[in-house]
């Protein structure tokens, strides 16, 4: 009996597992088709939201327009690093979420930012808001902008205020305005203090050394390097790096079209009569810019491994200081430069290390490094379709275009972040400067409102204090070290701009800003021309000296494949429309 | 009407044997358990593997995103012609395939002379110090591990260096060498079985254990040295797990990786490191050409395809153990 009741129980118990173990499969299984319904019944429900929600608040409007129900929005910045936050979480975004009711969760990209849109696209799953950057060509395909033309007719007069005369310029070629862009500027132009564009830079200590020359030619600049690495052999210094990773690689393609006198307009030179687009990657300024690397490289003054060097590594180089010149673009270098500029503040000895820019041409003509006030028409922000309610975004976006927001967004709070003189000047206290750093401008919010949202992106306030903190010369002034002021006291200048030529205008800057069709010639044009130039440079600088003029012919012959020609046709018909939308 | 008699005759031996369709039936009663734990994963393979073949005829459209399937415009074959007629497509397939048979070769002789020395190694402790120093680089990212052979190759690393020390080179003549096209394979070769050679051992090493003790017994008795049984008892014990691994790794000649040929590569060498899943990503993925990726991706896909039953197929006409 015994045996007989154990048995039965070791059946049991065996049934129980064989029970438990199907049931777990069941449940892995249900899970798993559960996992996939999920996803439909939301894309199910938000249809029905976007009906109802845009209804109650239209609603809310006409009876009583001020206690308006709190909504979050989600936000995607595709270009940005920082913190995912909801606004709210912020000064700014709390003041603003006061006035409006909205708040936005922020979602930064993590990864590859074409990956991350594709998916998007794949899904048809868009953040109600995004900037998608890069990828705005992408995006802009697959229809996931709305067009916003009527919404700003209805709900943004502020947007109309300030955007008004650029509409020309935002429409897609349907006529409508899908999304709105950045560097718009208003009121008067104020050039910004620093040097953030292109500029050839080099090691305070050289100026020091040789007395502050005027440097405007490339054979003075180039000299101005050779004489200092002569004079220091021991150092172990290098004369010149040139940055060429992946995509950044127009650090050294591009230094031929500001040496002979140009802003950078990406791929072309555009002449200032006739407005023609040339294409330079083959003409004799890139020429005689590689022959001059390629003497570099010969006298031992240029760091061959520039070529295979990551951008890490690059950043690297230049906070060792041992390298004593370079071309680059300050925003592309700017870790490297705040890294030897804050040890400058704690120590002023380490001020020769520090980069200053010198606007160097090939033969001193007029330079034009610094922007001309131009208007970036292929980066902003819009509205997906699966926005459910694009008219509150809208009306939260007019709100951010008033003079006082627009104070909060780049000034802050006055008594707080900025101060008001007897003259209606605005400046910031020393204190103050010294209290907003990297902590608290996530904290307060300048982190994420200073850019990536409609603003007042340059210019001055109608009482003609500048829109952007860094380019109001009371706050400038403050900024600087006495070694800063020093340098610039010897070259006679107030602000490192003061340098550099003022620029002139060009209605259709940048010319790199046009958009391009994905898959289009023009598109692929370029990708060539990227693979061509990255294959034939190293090749041309690190040439026997001898053999350069023979790579050079290689290097013709190569690129004499490409279509430049219907390249440079489309820029110019593409500049000449902007010109007349300009007008 | 031959064969009826011999039915009745099998039915009277055995009685009632069923066939077909109800013993189909009876068997899958039988293993209800197994099948429904299968399902899942048939489900899944259904979903994940089968369904996205639909994908494919993007191939043959000018695919834009936001359009619905009907409204697509097809375009035939042009993006396989584009892809083809590229003069950069067979130096880009050259690379590929070069790359794979390095790895190829180098992963499995690097990865069995080491699992056989391994083999030999008496001393537990010291064993298991090589192996874990040998598998470790294997969990390294790419992007870590191609930082670190750029630095050991830059014209200051320790090769450069070491190369300068023993005088070899002068100083300021340091070797480039990321930059030297025909070095791109060796260093890819070199790199990879660095990361790899450890992981790879563990299989052998798990097929070595299988293998009968008595045998080695054997060959000891009959008067093998260490060498004699490696070479006649322990190979032969796992060649065919070698043969299997072969045909499947042969499957995969097409995909040569993609990171350590991004990450490595450079302008200078770009004629040697850029491989058909670069090529893709710059020209498809990254113009928004989704079709052009799939075009290659479908090519690569068939002539795995073929390559994988190819090589299953001479390792069956040899009479080798082998997938299918």
């Amino acid at each position: 009996m015994k045996v007989l009741t154990k048995m039965l129980r070791l059946k049991g118990v065996r049934k129980k597992v064989r029970k438990k173990l199907l049931l777990v499969c069941l449940a892995a299984f249900m899970i798993f088709t559960a996992a996939c319904s999920k996803n439909s019944n939301d894309g199910g429900t938000k249809p029905s939201d976007a009906t109802n929600k845009p209804k109650e608040t239209t609603e809310a409007k006409t009876e009583t327009p001020k206690p308006l129900d709190k909504v979050t929005f989600s936000y995607f910045n595709g270009v940005a690093a920082a913190k995912d936050i909801n606004t709210n979480e912020t000064t700014i975004g709390k003041i603003l979420e006061d006035q409006t009711g909205v708040n936005f969760k922020i979602e930064h990209l993590v990864g590859d930012l074409n990956t991350k849109v594709g998916t998007m696209i794949a899904s048809n799953a868009y953040p109600d808001v995004m900037i998608p950057d890069a990828a705005i060509d992408k995006i802009l395909d697959a229809g996931a902008f709305i067009a916003l033309d009527d919404l700003i007719e209805q709900y943004g007069p502020n947007i109309k205020r300030v955007y008004g005369q650029y509409f020309n310029q935002m429409r897609a070629e349907d006529g409508k305005i899908y999304f709105l862009p950045f560097s718009n500027t208003v009121g008067e132009y104020i050039p910004d203090p620093n040097i953030n564009q292109g500029a050839f830079w080099v090691q305070r200590r050289v100026l020091k050394e040789a007395g502050y020359p005027k440097i405007t030619t490339l054979d003075a600049y180039t000299d101005l390097i050779k004489n200092f690495v002569e004079k220091h052999k021991d150092e172990e210094l290098t004369g010149m790096v040139s940055l060429t990773h992946d995509w950044r690689f127009f650090a050294t393609s591009n230094p031929p079209n500001h040496l002979a006198g140009y802003p950078n307009d990406g791929n072309v030179i555009v002449d200032m009569t006739t407005f023609e687009a040339k294409t330079y990657a083959a003409d004799d300024n890139t020429k005689r810019w590689l022959k001059k690397l390629n003497e570099l490289n010969a006298e031992g003054l240029f760091d061959k491994s520039s070529f295979v060097d990551n951008y890490d590594q690059y950043l690297a180089k230049l906070t060792s200081h041992k390298v004593v010149g370079f071309f680059d673009y300050g925003w592309q270098f700017g870790n490297a430069q705040n890294a030897l500029k804050d040890a400058a503040k704690q120590d002023p000895t380490q001020d020769d290390f520090v980069y200053f820019p010198l606007p160097v041409t090939f033969d001193g003509q007029k330079d034009q490094y610094l922007d001309p006030p131009g208007f970036v028409k292929n980066r902003g922000l819009g509205i997906t379709v699966s926005a459910k309610d694009a008219a509150r975004i809208v009306q939260y976006l007019d709100n951010l275009l008033t003079d006082e927001n627009q104070i909060l967004q780049k000034w802050g709070i006055k008594g707080d972040t900025f101060e008001v003189d007897d003259k209606g000047r605005m400046y910031r206290t020393a204190e103050q400067i010294a209290k907003i750093d990297e902590p608290f401008n996530e904290k307060f919010g300048f982190k994420y409102y200073s850019w990536n949202w409609p603003l007042y992106a340059g210019g001055s306030f109608p009482d003609g204090n500048s829109i952007s903190p860094g380019s109001q010369p009371e706050v400038f002034q403050l900024s600087l070290t006495e070694k800063d002021k020093e340098i610039l006291d010897k070259y006679g200048v107030k602000t490192y701009s003061e340098m550099f030529a003022a620029p002139d205008d060009r209605p259709w800057y940048p010319a790199w800003g046009i958009p391009k069709e994905q898959g289009s010639p023009q598109q692929i044009w370029e990708t060539k021309k990227d693979e061509i130039t990255k294959k034939y440079f190293p090749k041309l600088v690190l040439a026997k000296q001898a053999d350069f003029d023979k790579v050079w012919e290689e290097y013709l012959a190569a690129f004499s494949k490409l279509d430049t020609a219907a390249y440079e046709k489309w820029t110019t018909e593409q500049i000449k429309i902007l010109i007349d939308a300009a007008k | 009407m031959e064969s009826k008699p011999t039915m009745t005759t099998s039915n009277l031996v055995l009685p009632k044997k069923p066939t077909g369709l109800k013993r189909f039936g009876i068997k899958l009663l039988e293993q209800r358990v197994l099948v429904l734990m299968s399902v899942p994963f048939l489900v899944w393979l259904f979903i994940f593997k089968y369904m996205p073949l639909w994908g494919w005829t993007i191939a043959f459209q000018k695919y834009k995103p936001a359009k619905s399937f009907s409204e697509q415009k097809w375009v035939g074959f042009d993006h396989f012609n584009f892809l083809f007629q590229d003069e950069r497509f067979i130096r880009v397939l050259r690379n590929t395939i070069a790359m794979s048979g390095i790895n190829l070769v180098l992963g499995f002789v690097t990865a069995i002379t080491l699992a056989l020395l391994l083999n030999e190694v008496r001393k537990v402790a010291f064993k298991r110090i090589v192996q874990t120093v040998s598998y470790l680089p294997h969990f390294i990212s790419w992007v870590v591990a191609a930082s670190i052979i750029q630095t050991t190759l830059s014209t200051d690393g320790i090769i450069n260096e070491l190369l300068l020390w023993f005088g070899f080179i002068e100083k300021g003549n340091e070797i480039l060498f990321l930059g030297i096209p025909e070095y791109f394979w060796g260093i890819f070769g070199a790199g990879s079985v660095w990361k790899d050679v450890g992981w790879n051992t563990i299989v052998y090493l798990a097929a070595m254990t299988m293998i009968d003790p008595a045998q080695y017994e054997a060959a000891e008795m009959d008067g093998a040295g260490r060498i004699k049984r490696m070479w006649y008892v322990t190979l032969p014990g796992i060649k065919p797990v070698i043969i299997v691994l072969l045909i499947m790794n042969i499957g995969y000649l097409l995909e040569s990786g993609f990171e350590p040929q991004y990450l490595l590569g450079n302008g200078m060498n770009i004629d040697y490191s850029e491989n058909l899943d670069i090529f893709v990503l710059k020209y498809g993925i990254a113009q928004g050409n989704y079709s052009l990726s799939i075009a290659a991706g479908m090519f690569k896909t068939i002539i795995s395809f073929i390559l994988l039953f190819g090589a299953n197929n001479i390792a069956k006409r040899l009479g080798e153990s082998r997938l299918f």
